[in-house]
C-alpha cells in the first residue's frame, strides 16, 4: 500500500467519528437550555422579534433538517457565522489558532526537552532519590490545576517581583503585531526583523509557556519512565550486556527503542492538550482560539461552539495521523497495513 | 584445572513481604561442578531448580532481588564473582558468550543482523567496519545460515525462530569464545530445527576444543549431544557424571525418578511416579532439600547428604547412593 | 518403605499491625502518603463543622478581605465570609463530587465492560465504538458543553462526569474479560452449569474489577479537578457555595491587586487533595502489580 493510499484510507475513516462527534455537540447544544434567541434578543424583544430571529438563525427547521444544512455547508468550508462577533466563525478560528499553537507547542517543546531526559534517568535507577522526586514532582505537575498555577505564578512573578510583564494576551499596549506570516507574533517578528515587537511577545510568553510546559511534562515524566524500566528490563537488552558491550551502548540501545513509544505518548497526550490550554489562554487574555471556545459554550454561540469542537477533533486527527506517519519512519517493524 | 569452576555457588532473592518480615528465597544452595574444553555439559532439572539462575550467576546478568552471596565462578583462573563491569565485559561476549531461549526477543529489535555481528566485534576490538562485515559473512555461514550475504541486511523479526537462534550462535562464536552457555536453546523450535541447531553446537565444541554448557529439561537433549550431565534440584546439584553412566545407573532417587520417565523406560517399565509440588524456596526442608518427595526418605535424609563417590565421575548427592548395589530404580509402579 | 513426609507450608510470619503498615509503606511509600493525606481531608469534611470557626457562608460585610491573621486565618473574601472556614467545607464538596461521579462510572461502564467482553461480537462493537465516539471528546469541552446545556447544579456535573469517565472502566474490565474467557475460566464456570448472569457477577466481577482498583482513585482526582474546574469557569457550582473551584474564580480578581488569599488557600487544598488521590492510585498500582518493580533472576 502506497503512502497516499494509507492517507487517504485513513483520513476516510475519520469522517464517520468526525460526523459523530459534530451530531453530538449539534444535539446536546439543541436539547439544553440554552436559548440563543431570547440572548440575541434580549429583554425587550416581542414574539413577532424573537420568530423573525428564530427563522434567521436557522432554529425552526426540524432538527435532522437543521443537521443536514449544516453538513452540507461544511463540506463547502462555511462553518456559519458566531451570534455573537456576527464574524464568520472560519475567520475568527483562523484568526486565533496560530495563537493557541504557539503556546501549545512552545510548551510540549519545553515539557519535553525536561520530562523525557528525567524520565530515563529516573528509569536507570528505580526507587533511587532522583527518581523518588521526579515522581513525587510529576504527581505535583498531575495534580495541580492550570488555572489555578498561573494565578499564583502572577501574583509571584508579576506582582511580587515585577519580573513577568502584565497578563494582558501576546502584546503590550504599546506594541503592533508583526506582518502575518505563520501567525505566530514571536516567530513572524523575528521573520520580518522586528526586534523590539519580538522581545515583547517573547515576554509575554515566557510566563505561560513555562506553566503550561510543567503541566505537560508531568505525564511526559511518567510515562517515559514506564517505558523505559520496560525496556531496560527486556530480554534484548538482558542479551546485550550478556555479549558483554560497553554500558554506554547497551544504553544507547535502550533510549533508541524507547523513543518510539515516547513520541507515541507524547502525540496522544498532545491531542487532549489543545482544550487544555484554553483556560492559561483564558487567564492570560491570550486571544486564543480556546478562551474565544470556552467563550463560546457559555454563551450558546452555537456556530462557534460547533466550528470549535470541530477544530478540536480535526486537530486530533492530524495529530494522529504525524505520529503514524514518524513511526512507520523509525520504526522497521512498522508496515503500511490498513 | 578447568576451564569454568563453579564452587558453592549461593544465589539468594531478598526482598520484603508486606508485613515487612525479609523473605529468602534460596534459588541456589552450594552449586558446584565444571567444564572442561571439549566438554558439553548438560544441566537439567525441573522449572525452579536452578538451572538459568546459574547461567545468570555465573555470567553476571543477575538483578535486583536477586544476589549471589557466597562462592566462587572461575573461568580460565579468574574469578568472575565480584569482577567489575568493565573487566567482565571483557570476557562476556568474546572467550565466554551465551545464547537464549527467546532469540527473536534478545536481538536488538532496531538494529539488522549484520550490524549487530559487526558491534559485537568492535566494541571489543579495534578493528575495521569492513573486517568486521567479511567476517560476520564468514561466521554466519558457518553457523549454517544461507545467502548470508543478503541475511546481513536483515532486520530481527524478519528472521524465523531457528534462524535467529542460527543468528545468536553466529553472535556467539564470532570472537572466539572457549566456553559457550546454552540456556534452553531449542525451547520453541521446530524438531528439525531443534536437531540441526544442536548438531551445529556439537560439532563446533569438537572442531574448535571450545566447552559447552546446555541448559534444558530436556533429557533427549542430554543424551544425545551430552558427555556429562548434572542433575538439578531446589538449587543443588543432586547428581553428576558421565552422560551414559548416569542413564544407566541413576543413583539419586530424583534422577531415577526422571530417568524412569522418559518413554523408553515407561514402555520398558511402566508409568512411575514423580510425586510432588515444588520445593518452596522460602522454607526449604533441613538436611536433603528432595526428602519430601523421596520415596526412600528416612530419619537419616534430616542431616545434609554428603557427595557420594560412585567411580568414574559419577557422584550423587544421597545417603543411599551406593548403598543399592544393583542399583534398579526403585519407583513404584501402577 | 519409610514414611514420606508431606509438605506442610510454611507458616507465615509474624502479622503485627506496625509490621504491616511499615511493610506496606516499604513497599510502596506513595500509597502511605496517599492514604495519609485522603484519610486527612476525609476528616477535615467529616468534621468541618467542628473544625471552623465561623460557618461557610456566613457574612461579614465590614470585614471585607481581611488578610490572614488572628481573627481569620486563612484570611477574608470579598464578601467578608471566612476563608478558612469555607476551605474547610470545600472538603465535602470534594468528597461529595469524588465519590458519587466514582460509583456512577463504575455502574455504568463495568457493566457494559463486563457485557461486551462476555458477548463479544456485535454488542461487543457497538460498545466499542460508542466508547470511542465518546474518548475522542476532548473531555474538559465535553463536560463544559454538557453541563452548560443541562443547568448548573452538582446533580449535574456528578452525572456528567460520571458519565464521561465510564469509558475508561469499560475499557479496562473488558480487557479482563477477554484475558479470563481465552484462560478457559469462563469455560470451566460455564460447563458448571452457571446461569449468565452469576458467572457475570460472582465469577467475572470480582476478578475483572481488581485491576481497576487503583484507575478509581485516579478518576477521584480527576473528578475533584474538573468540576473544580467548571467552577472556575462559571459553569457548574457557583458562589457563595464554598467549592474550591468557584472560590479560585472569586479570588482570581483580586490576584491582581495582591489580595492573595482568596485565591491560594483553595487552590492549596484542591492541589492537596487531588494529590493524595493521585498517590493513592499509583501506589495501588505499585501494590497490587509487584511486576513493575524491579525484576529478579
Amino acid at each position: 500500500m502506497t503512502l497516499r493510499h494509507f492517507l487517504r484510507r485513513r483520513l476516510l475513516m475519520v469522517v464517520p467519528i468526525l460526523l459523530g462527534i459534530t451530531f453530538l455537540t449539534f444535539m446536546l447544544l439543541r436539547i439544553g437550555d440554552q436559548d440563543p434567541v431570547a440572548m440575541l434578543g434580549g429583554p425587550m424583544a416581542d414574539e413577532a422579534a424573537l420568530a423573525e430571529i428564530e427563522r434567521e438563525l436557522g432554529l425552526d427547521r426540524q432538527f435532522f433538517v437543521q443537521f443536514g444544512i449544516y453538513v452540507g455547508k461544511l463540506a463547502t468550508g462555511d462553518l456559519g457565522e458566531s451570534w455573537q462577533s456576527s464574524e464568520r466563525v472560519a475567520d475568527e478560528i483562523r484568526n486565533r489558532l496560530p495563537a493557541s499553537l504557539e503556546l501549545l507547542l512552545s510548551a510540549v517543546l519545553l515539557g519535553a526537552l525536561v520530562g523525557v531526559p528525567v524520565g530515563l534517568r529516573s528509569a536507570q535507577r528505580p526507587n533511587g532519590v532522583f527518581d523518588q522526586v521526579a515522581r513525587f514532582v510529576s504527581l505535583f505537575g498531575f495534580s495541580v490545576p492550570t488555572y489555578w498555577i498561573a494565578l499564583m505564578a502572577i501574583f509571584v512573578f508579576f506582582f511580587l517581583l515585577g519580573w513577568a510583564p502584565p497578563p494582558l494576551g501576546r502584546l503590550d499596549l504599546a506594541t503592533f503585531p508583526p506582518t502575518d506570516i505563520t501567525g505566530s507574533y514571536l516567530v513572524d517578528s523575528i521573520l520580518t526583523g522586528q526586534w523590539s515587537t519580538a522581545r515583547t511577545a517573547a515576554g509575554q510568553l515566557a510566563l505561560p509557556v513555562i506553566l503550561f510546559s510543567i503541566i505537560v511534562a508531568a505525564p511526559i515524566i511518567k510515562h517515559t519512565r514506564a517505558i523505559s524500566l520496560e525496556v531496560l528490563g527486556s530480554d534484548y537488552v538482558r542479551y546485550a550486556k550478556s555479549q558483554g558491550l560497553r554500558p554506554r551502548t547497551v544504553r544507547r540501545i535502550a533510549l533508541r527503542n524507547s523513543i518510539t513509544p515516547v513520541l507515541t505518548f507524547i502525540g496522544t497526550e498532545l491531542t487532549g492538550l489543545l482544550a487544555a490550554v484554553s483556560l492559561l489562554e483564558l487567564i492570560f487574555a491570550w486571544g486564543g482560539l480556546g478562551q474565544w471556545g470556552l467563550n463560546a459554550i457559555l454563551t450558546g454561540d452555537f456556530a462557534a461552539v460547533q466550528g470549535y469542537v470541530l477544530v478540536l477533533a480535526l486537530f486530533s486527527v492530524a495529530v494522529f495521523v504525524v505520529i503514524d506517519l514518524l513511526v512507520l519512519l523509525l520504526e522497521p517493524r512498522a508496515t503500511l497495513r490498513p | 584445572m578447568s576451564l569454568l569452576e563453579v564452587r558453592n555457588l549461593h544465589t539468594h532473592f531478598i526482598s520484603h513481604d508486606l508485613n515487612n518480615n525479609q523473605r529468602v528465597a534460596k534459588g541456589l544452595n552450594g552449586v558446584t561442578f565444571d567444564v572442561d574444553k571439549s566438554e558439553v555439559v548438560g544441566i537439567v532439572g525441573e522449572t525452579g531448580a536452578g538451572k538459568s539462575l546459574t547461567a545468570m550467576s555465573i555470567m553476571g546478568l543477575l538483578q535486583p532481588p536477586a544476589r549471589v552471596v557466597e562462592g566462587s565462578v572461575t573461568f580460565d583462573g579468574n574469578e568472575l564473582i565480584g569482577l567489575s563491569a568493565e573487566d567482565l565485559n571483557r570476557i562476556r561476549g568474546t572467550e565466554l558468550t551465551m545464547i537464549v531461549q527467546s532469540p527473536l526477543t534478545s536481538l536488538d529489535p532496531l538494529s539488522r543482523v549484520g550490524k549487530q555481528l559487526v558491534r559485537a566485534q568492535r566494541e571489543h576490538r579495534d578493528i575495521p567496519k569492513e573486517e568486521a562485515w567479511t567476517a560476520g559473512i564468514q561466521t554466519m555461514t558457518t553457523v549454517g545460515i544461507p545467502d548470508p550475504e543478503r541475511r546481513m541486511r536483515a532486520w530481527p523479526h524478519e528472521l524465523s525462530g531457528g534462524m535467529a537462534q542460527r543468528v545468536l550462535i553466529a553472535l556467539a562464536l564470532i570472537n572466539g569464545p572457549r566456553l559457550i552457555i546454552a540456556d534452553e536453546p531449542t525451547t520453541g523450535l521446530d524438531v528439525t530445527v531443534q536437531a540441526q541447531i544442536l548438531d551445529l553446537l556439537r560439532d563446533l565444541v569438537r572442531d574448535r576444543e571450545m566447552g559447552a554448557m546446555i541448559i534444558t529439561h530436556d533429557l533427549g537433549v542430554v543424551a544425545h549431544y551430552c558427555t556429562r550431565i548434572c542433575v538439578m534440584f531446589a538449587g543443588s546439584i543432586i547428581e553428576t557424571g558421565p552422560v551414559r553412566e548416569v542413564f544407566n545407573n541413576p543413583r539419586h532417587p530424583y534422577t531415577q525418578a526422571l530417568i524412569s520417565s522418559t518413554p523408553k523406560r515407561i514402555a520398558e517399565q511402566g508409568y512411575g511416579q514423580i510425586g510432588g509440588p515444588p520445593p518452596n524456596l522460602y522454607a526449604l526442608p533441613q538436611g536433603c532439600h528432595y526428602r519430601d518427595r523421596c520415596a526412600k526418605a528416612a530419619d537419616i535424609c534430616h542431616q545434609t547428604p554428603p557427595l557420594q563417590n560412585a567411580g568414574g565421575g559419577h557422584q550423587a548427592r544421597c545417603h543411599f547412593a551406593v548403598d543399592d548395589a544393583t542399583a534398579t530404580p526403585t519407583v513404584t509402579h501402577g | 518403605m519409610t514414611d514420606v513426609t508431606v509438605t506442610t507450608p510454611a507458616p507465615v510470619p509474624g502479622f503485627t499491625w506496625t509490621g504491616r503498615i511499615l511493610g506496606i509503606t516499604r513497599r510502596s511509600p506513595t500509597f502511605a502518603i496517599g492514604f495519609l493525606i485522603v484519610a486527612i481531608f476525609a476528616f477535615i469534611a467529616a468534621f468541618a463543622n467542628v473544625i471552623s470557626p465561623f460557618g461557610p457562608i456566613e457574612t461579614f460585610s465590614d470585614k471585607v478581605l481581611i488578610p490572614p491573621g488572628s481573627e481569620f486565618w486563612f484570611g477574608s473574601d470579598g464578601n467578608g465570609m471566612d476563608v478558612f472556614s469555607r476551605v474547610m467545607h470545600g472538603a465535602r464538596f470534594a468528597f461529595g463530587i469524588a465519590v458519587p461521579s466514582a460509583i456512577i462510572m463504575l455502574v455504568i461502564g463495568v457493566p457494559l465492560g463486563l457485557i461486551a467482553g462476555y458477548k463479544g461480537g456485535m454488542i461487543d462493537e457497538v460498545v466499542l465504538r460508542s466508547m470511542d465516539v465518546l474518548r475522542s471528546f476532548p473531555s474538559i469541552v465535553l463536560a463544559l458543553a454538557v453541563v452548560a446545556a443541562t443547568g448548573q447544579s452538582l446533580i449535574n456535573v456528578v452525572l456528567v462526569i460520571g458519565f464521561l469517565d465510564a469509558p475508561i472502566f469499560t475499557r479496562l474490565v473488558r480487557s479482563e474479560v477477554l484475558a479470563l474467557r481465552s484462560s478457559g475460566f469462563v469455560d470451566s464456570a460455564v460447563a458448571a452449569g452457571n446461569p449468565t448472569w452469576r458467572i457475570l457477577f460472582v465469577h467475572l466481577l470480582p476478578n475483572a474489577i481488581r485491576g481497576s482498583t487503583a484507575m478509581i482513585a485516579v478518576r477521584m482526582a480527576w473528578a475533584v479537578r474538573i468540576s473544580a474546574t467548571l467552577a472556575f469557569i462559571g459553569v457548574g457550582i457557583q458562589a457563595p457555595t464554598p467549592e474550591w473551584g468557584a472560590m479560585i474564580r472569586q479570588g482570581a480578581e483580586f490576584i491582581i491587586s495582591g489580595e492573595w488569599w482568596v485565591a491560594t488557600f483553595p487552590g492549596v487544598a484542591l492541589v492537596g487533595i487531588v494529590l493524595g488521590f493521585n498517590l493513592l492510585g499509583d501506589g495501588l498500582q505499585d501494590l497490587l502489580d509487584p511486576r513493575r518493580k524491579a525484576t529478579g533472576k
